[in-house]
């Protein structure tokens, strides 16, 4: 080696090259990502609810969607404002995502 | 105790720096003869001693004080001290230095980064007055519970490793800094609240509360609840008080910001154009199913109304007849009467909307007068106007009559 300069190897990312990266995404990362997807399949049930009106299977997936984005919003929401304390975080996302489905299921069999 | 002989694969991360190929694992295997009592820290440096003697990792205290040997187990944010075997699940185990941070050799990472968000947040205790020894915080306060204890934090780089917005927001301070600016910003005592808050708010909201940091923290710290708190500060103090300047700022690191490169320009640049892409698809999408059939010409279309011999010489006959309409991809259906007059051979077909405001108009044999029940406009036979409101006569259709049937175009 002619100097003291080492070449660094430039910073791993988040499970790059980790054979267990799957099974350790924890929860609370599923809700951030999930809810990002479920904000581009909202934009695409939207298009077709408006294009379709009133198709029952648009209307249940777009219904569905809507929910499962709106309790994950309403996680962070209760998070943020600390209306609920941190360590609850995993309950927090199944509990909410239940509740919103039960929710709108109930106005949905009472319309359809 | 059960002690039990176990052989575990262990693949351990290799990058040289004086050979560097971007890094690649080599696999070593030990007999472990009681998991329960023995640490990832105990197998690295069992391997080092007995299998390779030049594999490099960072270790100290080894009792889970230091957070020397922070690093990614199992793809997990781990100190190798604190884990014991038996904690990973049965199969190989997967030493990674820590994410986020350049690699030095191996194991070791060069913390420079960290330690330098570190600074921003300015990590240590300013008093804000002359304050007389001992602290004025009682242990059973509101304030010492909130701050509770994050102030336990070893500076290991878990946290940091584990948050994915780490890597794509290079300004972000990390959870580490952020917990350490929180547990001064929630000291009453602090005299640089100002300064801090300011620095903190700056990155705070990189936050996307995905809880990787308070999942691995090895102290069971919660970076998102320091975060969290932090954010909030920022509803109460949106105004910065002018501060008498009793303290003087220490000279203050400058905030890291990341110039704009070519990477971040493109990135920045490909979520715009998804954002304007998308907003035109919707956009589009809307505007040609609202406005489009207005604009649209409707083709016209022969609809079959009734068989001609349905229809009785010198009557008025009301006939529903039903046809759809298509605009791109809308389908309307109609289902709307007709007025057919016959009079010998003579045949007008009628449209039933009243000429004022479009109301269905009916046949009253009786007075021999088409009615609106609307606002009371009449018709005589012709379709003229006898009385009412009616602007001009009523609509006729085109008809023709093939082989016995009566047709109307509509559209």
């Amino acid at each position: 080696m002619n100097n003291m300069t080492i070449e660094y190897r430039k910073p791993l990312k988040w499970g790059e090259l980790d054979p267990h990266r799957r099974e350790n995404t924890r929860i609370g990362m599923w809700a951030w990502l999930l809810q990002r997807i479920s904000a581009l399949a909202i934009v695409v049930f939207l298009a077709l609810h408006i294009v379709l009106t009133y198709k029952l299977l648009v209307q249940l997936l777009l219904l569905l969607t809507v929910t499962f984005h709106a309790a994950l919003g309403l996680r962070v929401i209760l998070l943020d404002f600390n209306l609920v304390n941190v360590k609850y975080q995993r309950a927090l996302v199944w509990g909410l995502i239940a509740l919103g489905f039960v929710v709108m299921l109930t106005i949905w069999f009472s319309i359809y | 105790m059960t002690q039990e002989k176990t052989k575990r694969e262990v693949k351990i991360f290799r990058y040289d720096p004086e050979n560097p190929d971007g890094g690649h694992f080599d696999s070593f295997v030990l007999e472990i003869p009681d998991e329960a009592t023995t640490t990832i820290l105990d197998v690295l440096l069992r391997l080092q001693r007995e299998q390779d003697p030049s594999i490099a990792f960072r270790f100290a205290c080894r009792v889970n004080m230091c957070g020397s040997c922070a690093m990614v187990v199992n793809g997990s944010e781990a100190l190798a001290c604190k884990t014991n075997v038996s904690h990973i699940p049965p199969g190989e185990i997967t030493l990674r230095p820590l994410n986020h941070f350049p690699v030095i050799r191996d194991l070791v990472v060069d913390m420079e980064p960290f330690f330098k968000k570190y600074e921003e947040m300015l990590p240590f205790y300013e008093p804000k007055e002359d304050y007389s020894e001992p602290a004025l915080i009682r242990p059973d306060s509101q304030e010492r519970e909130d701050i509770g204890l994050a102030t336990e934090c070893i500076a290991c780089g878990c946290c940091v490793s584990s948050c994915t917005m780490a890597h794509y927001h290079a300004e972000y301070a990390g959870p580490a800094a952020l917990n350490r600016a929180f547990t001064l910003l929630a000291d009453s005592r602090d005299g640089l609240f100002q300064p801090r808050l300011e620095r903190a708010l700056e990155s705070c909201y990189n936050c996307r509360t995905e809880f990787n940091c308070t999942e691995v923290c090895p102290k069971d710290i919660s970076g998102t609840r320091a975060i969290k708190y932090i954010q909030r500060l920022a509803l109460k103090h949106r105004t910065p008080e002018p501060e008498p300047a009793r303290v003087v700022v220490p000279e203050a690191p400058p905030l890291l910001v990341a110039a704009l490169d070519r990477r971040t320009f493109l990135r920045q640049l490909g979520v715009g154009v998804v954002g304007v892409a998308s907003a035109l698809v919707v956009g589009s999408i809307a505007t040609a199913t609202t406005v489009g059939p207005t604009l649209a010409k409707a083709s016209k279309q022969w609809v079959p109304v009734s068989a001609l011999e349905n229809i009785k010489a010198g009557d008025v006959t009301t006939v529903m007849m039903n046809y759809e309409t298509k605009n791109r991809l809308y389908t309307q259906q109609f289902s709307v009467p007709v007025m057919v007059s016959r009079t010998g051979s003579d045949i007008v077909c009628f449209n039933s909307s009243c000429t004022h405001l479009g109301c269905v108009v009916k046949w009253e044999a009786l007075s021999g007068r088409f009615h609106c029940a609307c606002h009371g406009g009449n018709f005589d036979r012709e379709g003229s106007v006898i009385a009412g409101p009616p602007p001009r006569p009523l609509d006729r259709y085109a008809f023709k009559v093939d082989s016995g049937h009566l047709f109307v175009e509509v559209g």
